[in-house]
């Protein structure tokens, strides 16, 4: 780690702010950004695994000076403790200290629903074939059900946040990602709105629409239902507008928007729709309006009898407690009939289908790692050579330094980057007694902060009639 | 996660007592070889969390001087680990904190000190760091000011520690402290004795249990066994003042129900180690900490040796007054 530092610094991209570990690839550009902050493609310089590609997700410093992000640190403990084939893996968590931002590395997905459902509405004008759509949705279902079986919701399940690996031996397997939002359930669950957080509305369920204080893991599955109508039919299912405003305000036209394809909900079917504080505060908002003519069924094109439609509907049920579970929902019919689904969700095994060549992630090639044009004029930096193999921490040789802490004799700065990189792979280690030298402990010409000059890519989604920016994407 | 089976917790924080015993000593012996070659153990964790070690002394004669500070012995680490532990309780019952606030915080105090000796960083800067970070991931957060605040203490320190402190702990956050496992053996004790005029006593069976918990927090043992197995100590502990059940047949029918890999000797041997150490375990007043704490203060700047051999004793106050402005730990931490 921090390794190939000294003065020679990477020649593909003579930037010279970035951290030390960061050497360990080579940055190929921006592929996404959210209100979290920035995700970069980056490949493995060495062996063993050389070339391969790795998403590197930057997150914002938080701005209230109270330490590190907890959305960041939300999303590393719940993935620390996560392992499965369709929830995205995390590889590596790399640190600032000269700025206490925090980088999650992640084995990199080429695809995602959105992209992949936006070249079909735009590109093939052809609907997804029905074994990728049974297989992506399948996929989903079983990456969810363990998260659900380990107490673990999502809370912000749509297209962007549903990868699909690209070329390789995972090609075409589905991973769930994008943890930030994610709540362990065995202590109740305050309101999104009460963490000040804001997500897209289109995916939500109706009870929270209505204003249920508790999240269940229901909330996830009405979130899949959404999506595999969208997969259906490349449409967003209830595309409602969304009303701006703090804290959590009610989402009147989200939830028109729903009853206008699945009818009213009525107390008869839903008995704690009573209890919910916008059914009864809105009253004459909400029950006032009458909505004809449901017809989920011809909004996605879909029979009524097949099990495809059933699924759906089970889905959409408006009552959570009567919404079908991951765990139910792959038993469902839809999965035991042909097609049925597969590991490789985009190249399906029957001859004969036509093989849909998606295109690969834009990458931004003109936004550096920092998110900002470089102003520092290059400066050399020390490798930290964190992991040390010997019991006493490692003494980089001192330079001499000005002290900037008079009272402490015999204390000096360590010069070098300011990063260093604590890898998780070499956890093992830890238990055998991990090297405290291998915490960072440089600072330096390296990670000064510097203007940020903000070079905003335009997501290749904002051009879309009726789409909202993709603010919060995920790579 | 609800499941411990799979998690990070069990993987890689429940250690054999052996390896404990070489962890302590490991930590303990870097930092003695610290104070002998450079003078003093102190790491310095800056404004940008960025760690500073003491440089080499270049001076040989005040090295030779300097190599007269007492450095911490394994036991008088333990000790000082213990007595921040117990301050760990305080503030966070101070707070107002759910108890499980207070086990997650000890537990990282605990597993940080496996990687660190008390020489290198001082626990009361670790102490509330730990504090700070359990609020965040229980989801009961609290700035890093009001935390400080409320126990007058600078909160920059708090923050500075925090990104050290979770790598130290390899980012596995999520623990299982065994206040949870304690709720739900009572409620299966309900089932077994089929109690419904007992509630009271369960109750008090229950509360008691969680006293013992909080001194079974302050051992060793949450490193060495997994949550079940503490709260099962910690209701055996509390059943023998109450006397509620038979727990060795209650024991024998979680054995039977569960075809789990242990036997019910193993588990009963189990339940006795964490016993004796239960019984092992010493409180340190604030006068047992005053020598090491002396000596901690040696180690971590040797100037005060330096210093203390050119002032006369009288000028000791005036001096230690000085150290404390300088975020040096005082001998009676608050």
């Amino acid at each position: 780690m921090g390794e190939g530092g000294g003065n020679s610094r990477n020649n593909n991209n003579n930037n010279s702010n970035r951290p030390a570990w960061l050497q360990q690839y080579d940055l190929i550009g921006k592929i996404g950004e959210g209100t979290y902050g920035l995700v970069f493609l980056a490949k493995i310089k060495s062996q063993p695994n050389r070339g391969k590609s790795i998403a590197i997700k930057k997150f914002k410093q938080s701005k209230d000076g109270d330490g590190v992000s907890p959305t960041a640190i939300r999303e590393i403990m719940l993935l620390r403790e996560i392992n499965h084939e369709n929830v995205v893996k995390l590889v590596n968590v790399h640190i600032n200290s000269s700025d206490m931002s925090l980088y999650l590395a992640f084995d990199y997905a080429e695809h995602d629903l959105y992209e992949i459902i936006r070249h079909h509405r735009e590109k093939v004008n052809q609907s997804i074939n029905q074994y990728s759509v049974k297989s992506m949705l399948w996929q989903l279902l079983n990456g969810l059900n363990y998260l659900h079986s380990n107490w673990i919701i999502h809370r912000d399940l749509k297209p962007s946040n549903i990868l699909v690996m690209g070329e390789g031996d995972e090609q075409g397997v589905v991973k769930i990602a994008d943890f930030g939002l994610a709540r362990i359930y065995q202590a109740p669950l305050k309101p999104l709105s009460e963490n000040g957080v804001v997500v897209t509305i289109w995916y939500r369920a109706p009870e929270l629409l209505l204003g249920a204080k508790h999240y269940t893991s229901a909330v996830d599955m009405w979130a899949v239902g959404c999506i595999f109508a969208e997969l259906l039919t490349l449409k967003p299912l209830f595309q409602g507008v969304e009303v701006k405003a703090t804290p959590n305000p009610f989402q009147l036209d989200q939830l028109d928007k729903i009853f206008k394809v699945l009818g009213h909900p009525t107390p008869e079917k839903w008995p704690t729709l009573v209890n919910l504080p916008h059914w009864q505060t809105d009253q004459q908002h909400i029950q006032g309006r009458k909505y004809e003519n449901p017809g989920l069924y011809s909004v996605v094109h879909l029979s009524q009898k097949s099990p495809a439609y059933d699924l759906l509907s089970k889905m959409l049920e408006y009552d959570p407690r009567k919404r079908i579970t991951a765990a139910q929902a792959l038993e469902h019919e839809y999965f035991r009939i042909d097609p049925l689904p597969g590991r490789n969700a985009l190249v399906p095994c029957q001859p004969g289908e036509k093989i849909v060549n998606y295109p690969a992630r834009p990458v931004d090639t003109t936004t550096d790692f920092e998110g900002s044009t470089s102003v520092q004029p290059p400066q050399p930096v020390s490798s930290g050579n964190a992991m040390s193999g010997s019991g006493v921490p490692p003494m980089v040789a001192a330079r001499p330094l000005p002290r900037n802490m008079p009272p402490m004799a015999g204390m000096q700065r360590m010069p070098g980057p300011g990063m260093s990189a604590y890898n998780l792979a070499s956890q093992a280690a830890m238990g055998g007694g991990m090297n405290p030298g291998g915490i960072p402990m440089q600072r330096g010409a390296g990670g000064q902060p510097h203007q940020q000059q903000q070079l905003r890519r335009k997501d290749p989604g904002m051009g879309m009639p009726g789409y909202p920016p993709q603010k919060s994407r995920r790579f | 996660m609800a499941d411990f089976q799979t998690s990070t917790h069990r993987a890689k924080w429940i250690f054999t007592p052996n390896e404990l015993v070489e962890k302590y000593k490991v930590s303990n012996q870097r930092a003695i070889k610290m104070l002998k070659e450079y003078g003093s153990t102190r790491i310095e964790v800056s404004a940008d969390g960025s760690l500073s070690y003491p440089e080499p002394q270049l001076d040989a004669t005040k090295v030779e001087k300097r190599s007269h500070t007492k450095p911490l012995s394994i036991e008088d680490e333990q000790l000082m680990r213990v007595f921040y532990e117990q301050k760990i309780q305080e503030v966070c019952l101070a707070f107002g904190f759910p108890q499980k606030i207070q086990g997650t915080a000890i537990i990282y105090f605990k597993r940080f000190y496996l990687q660190w000796s008390v020489m290198e960083h001082h626990p009361k800067n670790i102490m509330l760091t730990c504090i700070y970070a359990s609020c965040k991931i229980e989801e009961n957060h609290v700035s890093a000011e009001e935390l400080g605040k409320g126990i007058q203490q600078d909160h920059q320190v708090i923050l500075n520690n925090e990104m050290l402190v979770l790598q130290s702990l390899g980012f596995d956050l999520i623990v299982y402290a065994p206040y949870r496992s304690i709720e739900g053996f009572v409620d299966d004790i309900e089932d077994f004795c089929q109690a419904n005029d007992q509630l009271e006593m369960l109750k008090d069976l229950k509360e008691t249990a969680k006293l013992e918990v909080d001194r079974i927090l302050l051992t060793d043992a949450p490193l060495l066994f997994p949550p079940g197995q503490l709260a099962l100590a910690a209701l055996r502990r509390s059943n023998e003042v109450h006397g509620v059940l038979d727990f060795e047949r209650y024991l024998g029918s979680i054995i039977s129900r569960q075809q789990s890999m242990h036997t019910s000797s193993e588990l009963i041997e189990s339940l006795n180690l964490i016993y004796s150490l239960l019984v092992k375990l010493k409180m340190p007043s604030s006068d047992d900490m005053k020598p090491i704490d002396r000596k901690l203060r040696y180690c971590l700047d040797p100037s005060l040796q330096d210093d203390k051999k050119r002032e006369k004793r009288s000028k000791h106050k005036s001096k230690k007054s000085s150290s404390e402005k300088h975020g040096l730990p005082s001998s009676t931490p608050s």
